[in-house]
């Protein structure tokens, strides 16, 4: 080809006429999708329908596929630490990864980590970290609480078979955040074969966990330590993650318990050192919310009931809100009672806070460990929580002094307000418990005197002072009280002076009643005397007369009892002593400032006041109705009183127990007061119909106004009038009022405000319903619905104080909390190891039961045996493990559950088992044995609950056999399949079939041999045939259900638990075999030889035959006549010599020939060798001159084709 | 290692122990029953209610000392399935619906419950109430669907009874929480007045005298005439009326008033029952909020047994069933109530005090549904 390109003809455009200036119209207008639609619509039409749907349905399920099923957000506002379990094989690098991210965030170093280690990692977020070792209990344990894990993996050594029973486990269990972490990277030479391993490993990580999931590489240490960068990495990750919620760990209480104590009085220890412990466990309340006196599993020890629970101030509480970036040296907390940090040190019966000699001296110092104490001390906690939170030796030796020994009362002694008529003032009162409460009854007559108000005195003693002042008071009141009530009884309902109680805290007021209604019945009196006396005060605007009032309350609360009498509630007479305490509230909050006088007080007054109005909106009046009156059951109970040791003082029946015995309808009968004939009555509900007035916001005519206020603003173009809405008039009436009526300004101003609010709100939601909700799907309804929930979860109880709270919705996720579980066994305590995690897992209702759970189960892939019925087996399931014996079954196709005697090898099948009664979905996983660690895979099982039941349904096979005695034509007799008349009349009618498979029915039984019967065939029966009844016989579950108790083991060998053993390893074990049956045992084969009688043709038949097939040889062959015998040659000496010789020469002959003979063949070989020979040589030669011809005709073909391609011969 | 008990006295509230037992899991132990009694024990409808529970559940223990002064129930899981039971006639059918509306959502299978006894009588609520009242509620809490009825198929007085009632109840896994704040107005009044064994003329009499009562306030009012015939008819004469009022925003007050039973007290004018019976739905709206006063602690259950979110209910006035119902699920589920009064402001004309009940549920599932 030729490089020159022949150059075309260039383009050109036209610069006029038709065809530019379409073209320019064109540019100018610019043409869009739109414009094509519109200038060739057939090009955007559809051309087919059926493809066109598909594409929709196509988009629409890829659309819907990303959806998840949205859950009302319940995480709370302050959540508890993330639980990262760090996992590994042994030596892996564990306990370094958790020291160098402890150093990272906190700076601090850590020894020994033993128990869960938590630590404020960023202003929102706090971490506990907790190895886990390598025993499968721990395992199993730990992945049921872990919010991430760290799977930490010997990249020298490669995967090990903990890592992939880990994750097994945690894939049954939910699946909880995994980040893989490559340890030991330092130790690859080669570069090559360092990317090679890195890039298998994740590879195989991702196939587990999933694609692309985070594996993070250590590439090696310095001084013990791993790269403070990768490190500091790792942190990163770790702070920034998001979590999903798992389902059994949201619809659970849990706590992973991060200090441990036993309560249990020494002395009683010391006697019986066996005896059942009292332990308080504490820790952060993970999950949901968790209800008082409910019930926990402890895994590896047993189901409990927990005594009491209360929760702490926070001891690694997040920084409180501030602008900063980062968190200073103080918010770095590290709380690890466990590893003996935070000063606390933990032993076996006690704990010691460590205060080393230098911090004493001089507290500049700040070294980190003295340092988190004193944060601990300075700012966390009121000196009456640590109270709480700690126990203290104060020899060595001695019993320990703790906060229980002080009483149930978990903050110490408590303030109340008290008036004080005596001196005008009011004066706090320090509650204490009961004991202390009796022992200052019992001192106080010797200090009755010592009533001093020293108001410069500290401020403790001051305390101790006014308690004594109080308690003089007290005294006073109760005899004066005792006087005047004589004739009174001593039962009165608490509610009957609920009204004062409000000044009180709620809890306060209900444990002042219990204290002193366990003291006795007068002190019960006492204690509503001063109640009564402190009303007076409040009702001062009334009556001044305090005596007055008392008598008032008293009919008051007289008049109470009767109606209890008459088995009804007075409800509506409380409801009015709340209105009415209302007013007096304000009343004594304006009371306070003239008082004066005492500047420390003040601040006590106002919390008073607010608490007081706090709980006034509490309104816990009615609460008290319903709930207060628990305790006087408990009160009627211990009235009874003995006369002389022998006889029961008999009371007449009181109102309770006639109550208790009264019909049980759900009618409430209506109050007698109201006449429904009176004008004023009717009036009264008027506007509980449609035809009544309405509200302001509901009203016709309000909702018209709001209208013309959101589209009144509007210029008449036309006229150019300005039309207005009408606004503000109704507001400023109001705000008139508000400046007449000072109180009820602040009341109209909220309401005001709210209205405002509201009304903002309904435009919004009107304009949000006429903009957004066209493409509202159901989904995103859905999840409106449960974002809205979510809200007013969180709204409702959030202004509420914690200790109201907590009795109202449980002690949320994120709490402190403290829980006492008595009776505990004492070997959690005397074996107790902190490397071993202790979980209390809540248990929902009814989760505490047992029943029969049927479950879906498949055998393990990669576990090596199939598993057999009637083996016990090790099964986590919810908190716990246990041991239970399994049956296997599958279901037929007509519903029926057949045993099986093993699983099968690659496919589900059902299994039931005797065990705790848990929520259905839930899934579980099996070990033959969580004792020691085997070379093998361990999880031998997996699979959910489907269902729980008190009955079992499985069948095995049973096949009765019987043998017919007596057949007639199709009817037969047949004995030998039951054994009494009785039997085979339970089975009259079944069907019954012979091996043949002649098929029949049982009619009826006889009498004579006993348990025969009377059965019909299709057919006549043989007298050798088997008659056979195919049954299904019910299988029972056996009943065994046996919670591994691993923690309870002695330290060190927690991993040894053994429960029952299988069938298989006991027969191993014992050293029994079973005994084979004989019929299959190999016998020498003896074989009887066989004898074939000849085969008889009739003689008749033989002459028929034709000659050919008649049998010929058949006769023996009768004697040889005399004549044809010939006679024997008997050799004479010499013939016989003759003969040897001859055969001696004839051997020597015969030898000679074969030896020629062999000669000659090895002759002729060689001959034919050397023949061969010669051919060979003959052809070489004629091939190498076949060859030397050929050679010269090519040269002389060559020379031809030669001269032929050079042209004309010119020889020729 | 089965949950602890609870132990109670004397027979009153001896439906709530028991359901909430079954529903809880916990056992319960009731002692005292009528021990200072003359006729000591359980009474045979009682009696005739344990036996539905049994009837209903699958491995309950169910043990009664000799006089029938001590009951021990530890409950087994709710069955459900087909069900018929001859109720006991000294209490209506209405006694042991109550009791089974409430177990009804949470059985393995669905319930077909056929009870044969008294419909009506003046103690108990009684089988139209129910109806009318408590299905639409429990609708609310998202217990819906095919399948949940409840069907007067014979209609039998006190004291001798002879009707018969077709229950039928889908299950659910978990319950809705709900908000139901306000109650809203009055729009219409329905109301069924039957008679059996008397005149039909009775029945119109009836909602003659109601309607006059009710005039007043609403002028949507209809009041059905039921009366049954023949074999419908039960054993006994009687007549009666229940009204129902519904809201804008579909909650149900309802008022009832029955003849008394034939040779108990005096008898009634049908004009004066009908006039006191629009009087007690006038009380039963006086007390107001979502729930009618005999269906309060169903709704309180209800809510208890929800998912883990806030649920509120105004109610009216509670009743004394309902404080001690509110109790037991103290017992029972260790869940408070927060009660709020809501006091009607000055110049309202809405009745007397309403009660806020706000409660978060316990996150119950119904374990006894099989997922396949």
């Amino acid at each position: 080809m030729d490089g020159k390109v022949k150059e075309q003809k260039r383009h050109q455009q036209k610069h006029s006429g038709p065809k530019a200036e379409r073209k320019k119209l064109k540019k100018q207008e610019g043409s869009t999708e739109e414009d094509g639609r519109k200038r060739n619509p057939k090009a955007f039409s559809v051309q087919s329908a059926v493809r066109m749907a598909k594409t929709f349905h196509r988009s629409q399920d890829i659309k819907t596929k990303k959806h998840h099923i949205p859950h009302v957000d319940r995480t709370p506002l302050e959540p508890p630490p993330i639980v990262i379990v760090v996992v590994g094989p042994p030596k892996v690098g564990k306990s370094t990864l958790i020291r160098c991210l402890i150093k990272n965030f906190t700076r601090q170093k850590l020894g020994d980590i033993c128990g869960p280690v938590t630590i404020v990692s960023g202003k929102k977020r706090r971490l506990t970290f907790m190895e886990c070792n390598n025993d499968i209990n721990t395992m199993i344990d730990l992945a049921k609480v872990a919010d991430l894990v760290l799977m930490l993996i010997d990249a020298s050594f490669g995967f090990e078979m903990e890592t992939f029973e880990f994750l097994n486990i945690c894939q049954v269990h939910g699946f909880p955040r995994i980040m893989g972490v490559l340890t030991h990277l330092d130790s690859f030479k080669n570069n090559k074969t360092l990317r090679k391993t890195k890039k298998n490993l994740k590879h195989r990580f991702w196939t587990e966990v999933y694609q692309g999931a985070k594996l993070f590489y250590l590439s090696g240490m310095v001084y013990g330590e791993y790269q403070i960068q990768e490190v500091k990495n790792l942190g990163r990750f770790i702070s920034v993650m998001k979590f999903r919620p798992l389902v059994w760990q949201t619809s659970h209480p849990y706590v992973l318990v991060d200090r441990m104590e036993d309560l249990t009085d020494p002395e009683r220890v010391r006697t019986d050192p066996k005896c059942d412990r009292t332990v308080s466990l504490y820790g952060y309340l993970r999950g949901t919310h968790l209800k008082n006196k409910g019930q926990v599993h402890i895994p590896g020890v047993g189901d409990f009931q927990v005594a009491d629970v209360n929760f702490l101030p926070d001891p690694c509480a997040l920084p409180e809100a501030q602008k900063k970036r980062a968190l200073n040296e103080k918010e770095r907390l590290l709380y690890a009672p466990m590893a003996g940090v935070g000063g606390v040190v933990y032993d076996k019966d006690a704990v010691y806070i460590d205060l080393p000699a230098s911090h004493v001296n001089q507290q500049q110092e700040v070294r980190p460990t003295t340092e988190l104490v004193q944060s601990l001390i300075d700012t966390h906690a009121t000196l009456d929580a640590k109270m709480a939170a700690s126990k203290v030796s104060l020899f060595s030796g001695s019993a320990t002094l703790d906060s229980t020994d002080v009483g149930e009362h978990k903050e110490g002694p408590r303030e109340e307000c008290v008036w004080d008529p005596n001196t005008q003032r009011k004066r706090r009162k320090v509650v204490f418990t009961e004991k202390e409460e009796e022992d200052v009854s019992g001192s106080s007559d010797d200090d009755e005197d010592g009533d001093v108000d020293s108001e410069d005195g500290d401020q403790e003693e001051q305390e101790e002072d006014e308690d004594e002042d109080n308690l003089s008071t007290f005294l006073k009141d109760k005899v004066e009280g005792g006087k005047k009530r004589g004739e009174e009884s001593a039962e009165v309902p608490a509610f009957a002076d609920s009204e004062d109680d409000l000044e009180m805290s709620e809890e306060e007021s209900e444990e002042e009643g219990e204290n002193v209604r366990e003291e006795s019945g007068d002190d019960d009196d006492g204690e509503e005397e001063e109640d009564d006396k402190e009303e007076s005060e409040d009702e001062s605007m009334e009556e001044d007369d305090a005596a007055g009032a008392t008598m008032k309350k008293q009919t008051a609360s007289e008049s109470e009892e009767e109606e209890e009498e008459q088995g009804k509630y007075c409800f509506y007479s409380i409801l009015r002593f709340s209105c009415c305490s209302r007013h007096s509230a304000l009343e004594f909050i304006l009371l306070f400032p003239s008082t004066g006088g005492l500047r420390w007080k003040e601040g006590l007054q106002q919390k008073a006041s607010e608490a007081f109005l706090r709980q006034q909106k509490a309104a816990p009046n009615l609460r008290k109705l319903v709930y207060g009156s628990v305790v006087e059951a408990d009160d009627s109970d211990d009235e009874e009183q003995e006369l002389g040791g022998l006889f029961r003082v008999s009371r007449p029946q009181n109102s309770k127990k006639s109550q208790a015995n009264g019909v049980d309808s759900s009618r409430f009968d209506p109050d007698a007061s109201h006449n429904w004939d009176l004008e004023e009555m009717l009036n009264s509900i008027r506007d509980c119909f449609v035809t009544g007035k309405w509200e302001e916001d509901q009203d016709a005519a309000t909702l018209l106004k709001e209208d013309e206020e959101l589209y009144g603003d509007f210029e008449d173009l036309e006229t150019g009038k300005v039309h207005k809405g009408q606004t503000g008039e109704q507001d400023q009436a109001e705000v008139r009022l508000i400046y007449v009526e000072y109180l009820v300004k602040v009341d109209d101003d909220e309401v005001q405000k709210k209205k405002r609010l509201e009304k903002k709100q309904r435009l919004k939601e009107r304009f949000n319903a006429e903009y957004d909700d066209e493409d509202a799907t159901y989904f995103d309804d859905l999840k409106e619905e449960m974002q809205k929930q979510a809200e007013l979860n969180r709204a409702e109880f959030a202004d509420v104080d914690d200790e109201t709270r907590v009795q109202y919705e449980g002690f949320r996720p994120g709490m402190y909390v403290r829980l006492e579980i008595s009776s505990l066994p004492c070997e959690f305590v005397t074996n107790f190891d902190p490397h071993y995690p202790i979980i209390l897992g809540g248990l929902g209702a009814s989760e505490g039961n047992v029943g029969y759970l049927q479950m879906r189960l498949k055998k393990h892939r990669w576990y090596h045996r199939i598993l057999k019925t009637r083996d016990p087996l090790i099964l986590s399931l919810g908190w716990r493990r246990f041991q239970t014996i399994p049956l296997y079954h599958i279901e037929d196709h007509n519903g029926r559950h057949r045993l099986l005697k093993y699983t099968p090898q690659h496919m589900h099948c059902g299994a039931s088992i005797w065990g705790p009664v848990t929520p259905q979905g839930t899934g579980f996983l099996a070990v033959q044995s969580v004792a020691g660690t085997k070379a093998n895979f361990r999880i031998a099982a997996t699979g959910v609950i489907l269902d729980l039941d008190k009955s079992v349904t499985i069948v095995k096979k049973l096949k009765l056999i019987g043998y017919p005695y007596k057949i007639f034509k199709n009817t037969s007799f047949i004995k030998g399949m039951f054994n009494t008349v009785l039997e085979v009349a339970k089975f009259e009618g079944a069907s019954v079939r012979t091996v043949s498979g002649v098929r029949g029915q049982i009619k009826k039984a006889l009498s004579t041999p006993p348990g025969a019967y009377r059965a019909t065939f299709e057919d006549r029966l043989l007298m050798s045939d088997v008659v056979f009844l195919r049954s299904w016989y019910p299988v029972s579950v056996p009943q065994l259900y046996n919670p591994v108790t691993s923690l309870l083991l002695p330290a060190g060998q927690k991993d040894s638990w053994a429960g029952m053993r299988t069938l298989g390893q006991l027969k191993h074990d014992l050293g029994i075999r079973n005994k084979p049956n004989t019929d299959s045992l190999y016998k020498p084969v003896v074989r009887a030889p066989r004898h074939f009688n000849r085969l008889h043709i009739p003689k008749e038949l033989q002459k028929a035959l034709p000659f050919k097939s008649k049998p010929k040889q058949q006769q023996p062959k009768g004697k040889t006549p005399r004549d044809l015998q010939r006679p024997s040659v008997i050799r004479e000496p010499h013939e016989k010599k003759v003969a040897a010789l001859l055969l001696a020469l004839s051997t020597v002959h015969n030898h000679k020939r074969k030896k020629a003979h062999t000669a000659q063949h090895a002759k002729h070989k060689e001959f034919l060798q050397q023949k061969e020979k010669l051919e060979e040589a003959k052809l070489k030669r004629q091939k190498e001159a076949r060859k030397k011809l050929y050679r010269i005709q090519g040269q002389v073909d060559q020379k031809k084709s030669r001269s032929s391609l050079k042209g004309a011969p010119q020889d020729d | 290692m089965a949950s602890h008990g609870l132990a109670y006295d004397g027979c009153n509230f001896f439906r709530q122990r028991l359901v909430l037992s079954t529903l809880s899991g916990k056992r319960v132990k009731i002692k005292n029953i009528r021990s200072k009694d003359d006729n000591p024990g359980l009474r045979d409808f009682e009696a005739s209610l344990i036996r539905l529970l049994d009837k209903v559940t699958n491995g309950s223990i169910i043990e009664i000392n000799q006089t029938g002064t001590v009951l021990f129930y530890q409950p087994g899981l709710l069955y459900g399935g087909s069900v018929e039971h001859d109720c006991n006639l000294q209490r209506s059918v209405g006694y042991y619906l109550e009791a089974l509306l409430m177990l009804a959502p949470f059985m393995k299978t669905s319930l077909k419950a056929t009870l044969r006894g008294v419909t009506n009588d003046p103690r108990d609520p009684t089988v139209d109430m129910l109806k009318s009242t408590a299905l639409p509620l429990m609708k609310k809490f998202g217990i819906d669907g095919e399948g949940f009825d409840l069907k007067v198929v014979k209609r039998g007085m006190a004291p001798g009874g002879g009707g018969e009632v077709v229950f039928t109840c889908p299950v659910r896994r978990t319950i809705r929480p709900v908000q139901l704040t306000d109650p809203a107005k009055i729009k219409r009044i329905r109301g069924v007045a039957y008679s059996v064994r008397v005149s039909p003329q009775m029945a119109n009499r009836i909602v003659e005298s109601a309607r006059g009562v009710l005039n007043q306030f609403i002028p949507d009012i209809y009041i059905y005439t039921d009366h049954m015939k023949g074999a419908n008819s039960g054993k006994s004469p009687g007549f009666g009326l229940t009204l129902v009022a519904e809201t804008l925003n579909g909650s149900f007050l309802s008022a009832e008033m029955s003849s008394m039973p034939q040779g108990q007290g005096d008898p009634k004018l049908p004009e004066d029952l009908g006039r006191d019976c629009a009087k007690l739905l006038l009380e039963e709206v006086h007390r107001g909020g979502c729930v009618d006063s005999s269906n309060q602690s169903l709704a309180l259950l209800l809510m208890t047994l929800g998912q883990q979110d806030v649920s509120k209910v105004l109610l009216g006035p509670l009743s004394p069933y309902t404080i001690e119902f509110l109790r037991h699920i103290r017992d029972f589920f260790q869940l408070m109530f927060k009660i709020e009064v809501q006091k009607p402001s000055e110049d309202e004309r809405k009745g007397g005090d309403k009660v806020l009940m706000t409660c978060v549920g316990v996150g119950y599932s119904n374990i006894n549904k099989t997922i396949k």
